[in-house]
């Protein structure tokens, strides 16, 4: 069994510890027996989506997520085509208002995206760094982390969270967050997102099997400290909201 | 009239809030209640420095100050760290007659990277040093592009910016500046730079002016050396004020070719904080063998490193802000320097003393992989994110029968109390540290 993880541009959107969502991703397939190859693609090279099992941008800075709404698009019937044929995106931060069809910057000029989805963000000049807990439509447990925006998203029908009962959501105080229709899964949650929570990673590691008609175990690995860790931040974090 | 009024509100204040043992931004915030423009009012010393960025503001403004009071000048300085521009009032008006002229040959002020905007609005600085920008405190400032934007409104046309040349953001700040205002400090190629990043994240890939690759013929440490850019040539240029020797393993450097230092505490940082202290006060017309006497053998007198004794074991602790990697890094260089058997303790338990998060992203950007070499024998993780410690540990290099954990700093010093004698060394931020140090004996 082997996979291909493709990292894009984390030369440009490396907010804060992006790389290791690949890197617990990675160890939990490899706790599965499938052999990965983690390929990463910078601003320099023209992505190669054939063998893409998974493709994964995380968070940047406004100004680089600019740079790459510059220069992704030329390549978005490769990545489309990649979708069709059963390849997960997986963006996160910043990196999912790509997958829209337009973000406008605080100043009001607006950059045409991906248009994967209808829906369009505008950032402002107000930025609002925050904990956050979601509640996941797609898993039972409430997910933890971070999220560090200064835009908001409309028109998304499909969420990956329902509801935010810590944090701001798509447009709205604890409103629904993210965006989730087939092979995609997006969520503005910065940084390891899958560090802080195994449900999640275990999510991800489903749709790949199921992409690849492969079986999975009726239970699947669980590593040293992650849902103790899991544990605490939750637990943190909704003493918050008491 | 009104300035008048907001001095003897300001006066008032600080002297019963003194008496009282309250704090210094309350005399400010009703000064400026009563005369909102009033430090644009008072006249000021000739020379007004101030001093920010994401690590070294305090350590450089304590050192700018001690070389200036020795050169014989009046310094009136934030030595609260109360760098909002309410502290600030409260600091300028304290320090101001009933007719409005502050006291003093220097006012000096560490200031807040976010905050700098406000406090200079009605007055500007003479000396602008920024030291450096990079990822910190996520929670409070977002991204260092995002800091970058908030400082740049704090800039005047006709302040002088002493600006570190290896820093490719900071540089920034001089486009569209006239370059006679602006000053430059950097470090020359030397022992400890290296042709190719160190560390999990490479800030320095990317231009920030046009986003095109960058080149780099050396870098310092992180994203600080020797830069250009292949797409718009944006470049690092040639300091005013440069080490061009530094040997941090026998502590010692040169600046400007002919003055050598001696280094009490051995990190790049201790570098950098010199040189900007050393150019800044330059530019203030101090002598270069005042500078030099004051710098030598410098020792820090913030609490930022702390000796003590815990049972047979000899320690320091390092105090590394949470939520800044590069602190972390650094001190991983400083610990790693050692050639003694020793065990590292880490604590994360409250991410920071003025907020709450449970944000645990910034443990993913340390190269903890620093902590794999022979001497340090041991690797004691602590506190509430012990956990989320143990598992950034999974993913390094260094040997998982080196790693012993514990939920709390009380158990941690216990057990390391009752056995071994070799040194100790703590990485761990302000919001943390007391919860070990008061359970050791201080030798400082």
């Amino acid at each position: 069994m082997e996979l291909t993880l493709l990292h894009l541009y984390p030369d440009a959107m490396s907010l804060y510890g992006e790389y290791a969502n690949l890197s617990v991703l990675r160890r939990h397939l490899e706790a599965l027996g499938v052999t990965v190859h983690l390929e990463k693609v910078t601003c320099e090279n023209v992505p190669d989506f054939t063998r893409a099992d998974l493709v994964y941008m995380g968070a940047g800075t406004e100004g680089a997520q600019k740079a790459v709404l510059l220069g992704l698009p030329h390549h978005a019937d490769a990545l489309r085509d990649a979708l069709d044929r059963g390849c997960l995106l997986f963006f996160t931060g910043n990196a999912m208002e790509i997958l829209g069809r337009s973000v406008t910057d605080a100043k009001g000029r607006t950059w045409n995206a991906l248009g994967f989805s209808d829906f369009t963000t505008v950032e402002t000049d107000k930025r609002t760094p925050g904990d956050v807990i979601a509640t996941s439509t797609l898993w039972e447990t409430p997910t933890v982390g971070f999220m560090n925006k200064c835009s908001t998203t409309s028109g998304i029908t499909t969420p990956l969270f329902s509801a935010l009962p810590l944090g701001f959501g798509n447009d709205a105080e604890h409103g629904a967050e993210g965006y989730a229709l087939g092979n995609i899964l997006a969520t503005h949650i910065t940084g390891p997102v899958l560090v802080k929570n195994p449900d999640f990673t275990d999510l991800i590691i489903r749709r790949l099997f199921a992409a690849k008609g492969w079986s999975l175990p009726e239970q699947l690995p669980v590593l040293p400290h992650e849902r103790e860790a899991y544990a605490v931040t939750l637990r943190e974090l909704q003493a918050r909201l008491k | 009239m009104r300035m008048f009024l907001a001095i003897v509100v300001c006066k008032l204040l600080r002297f019963i809030g003194k008496l009282v043992g309250k704090g210094s931004s309350l005399p400010g915030q009703y000064a400026l209640k009563v005369c909102p423009d009033v430090l644009r009012r008072v006249k000021l010393p000739p020379y007004i420095i101030a001093v920010t960025g994401s690590n070294g503001k305090t350590s450089t403004v304590e050192m700018i100050a001690s070389i200036l009071r020795a050169a014989g000048k009046d310094v009136v300085y934030n030595a609260e760290g109360s760098n909002q521009i309410e502290g600030v009032t409260t600091l300028i008006l304290s320090r101001s007659s009933l007719t409005g002229k502050m006291k003093g040959d220097v006012l000096l002020l560490e200031s807040d990277e976010r905050y700098a905007k406000f406090s200079f609005r009605y007055f500007h600085p003479t000396h602008f040093v920024i030291t450096n920008l990079y990822r910190d405190q996520l929670t409070r400032n977002g991204h260092p592009e995002w800091v970058f934007e908030s400082i740049l409104p704090a800039i005047h046309q006709d302040t002088t910016l002493v600006l570190n040349a290896d820093d490719p953001l900071v540089s920034r700040f001089a486009q569209g500046h006239d370059p006679e205002k602006v000053k430059w400090f950097g470090l020359e190629r030397c022992s400890i730079s290296t042709d190719t990043p160190r560390g999990v994240y490479d800030d320095g890939q990317r231009c920030p002016v046009c986003r095109g690759r960058m080149v780099y013929s050396c870098y310092h440490y992180h994203h600080i050396g020797h830069y250009h850019c292949e797409s718009c040539g944006y470049h690092r240029h040639e300091p005013d004020f440069a080490v061009t020797e530094l040997d941090l393993k026998a502590g010692r450097l040169v600046i400007g070719g002919d003055t050598e230092i001696r280094l009490s505490f051995r990190s790049i940082y201790n570098v950098y904080n010199i040189l900007s202290a050393w150019s800044v006060c330059s530019l203030a017309g101090v002598e270069k063998s005042v500078m030099a006497s004051v710098i030598n053998d410098y020792i820090l007198k913030n609490g930022r490193m702390v000796r003590f004794a815990l049972g047979e074991h000899h320690g320091v602790l390092l105090t590394s802000k949470h939520e800044n990697s590069v602190a972390y890094d650094t001190n991983l260089d400083y610990i790693c320097a050692t050639e003694k058997p020793c065990t590292v303790i880490i604590l994360v338990d409250a991410i920071s003393r003025k907020y709450f998060t449970g944000e645990t992203s910034w443990l993913w950007d340390i190269d903890f992989d620093r902590l794999s070499c022979p001497q340090v024998e041991k690797v004691v993780l602590c506190g509430k994110y012990v956990n989320d410690l143990a598992m950034r540990f999974d993913y390094t290099s260094v040997a998982p029968e080196k790693i012993v954990c514990y939920d709390t700093a009380g158990q941690a010093a216990e057990a390391l109390k009752a056995a071994g004698g070799e040194d100790l060394y703590v990485l761990t931020c302000f919001s943390d540290r007391d919860k070990l140090l008061s359970l050791t004996t201080r030798e400082d």
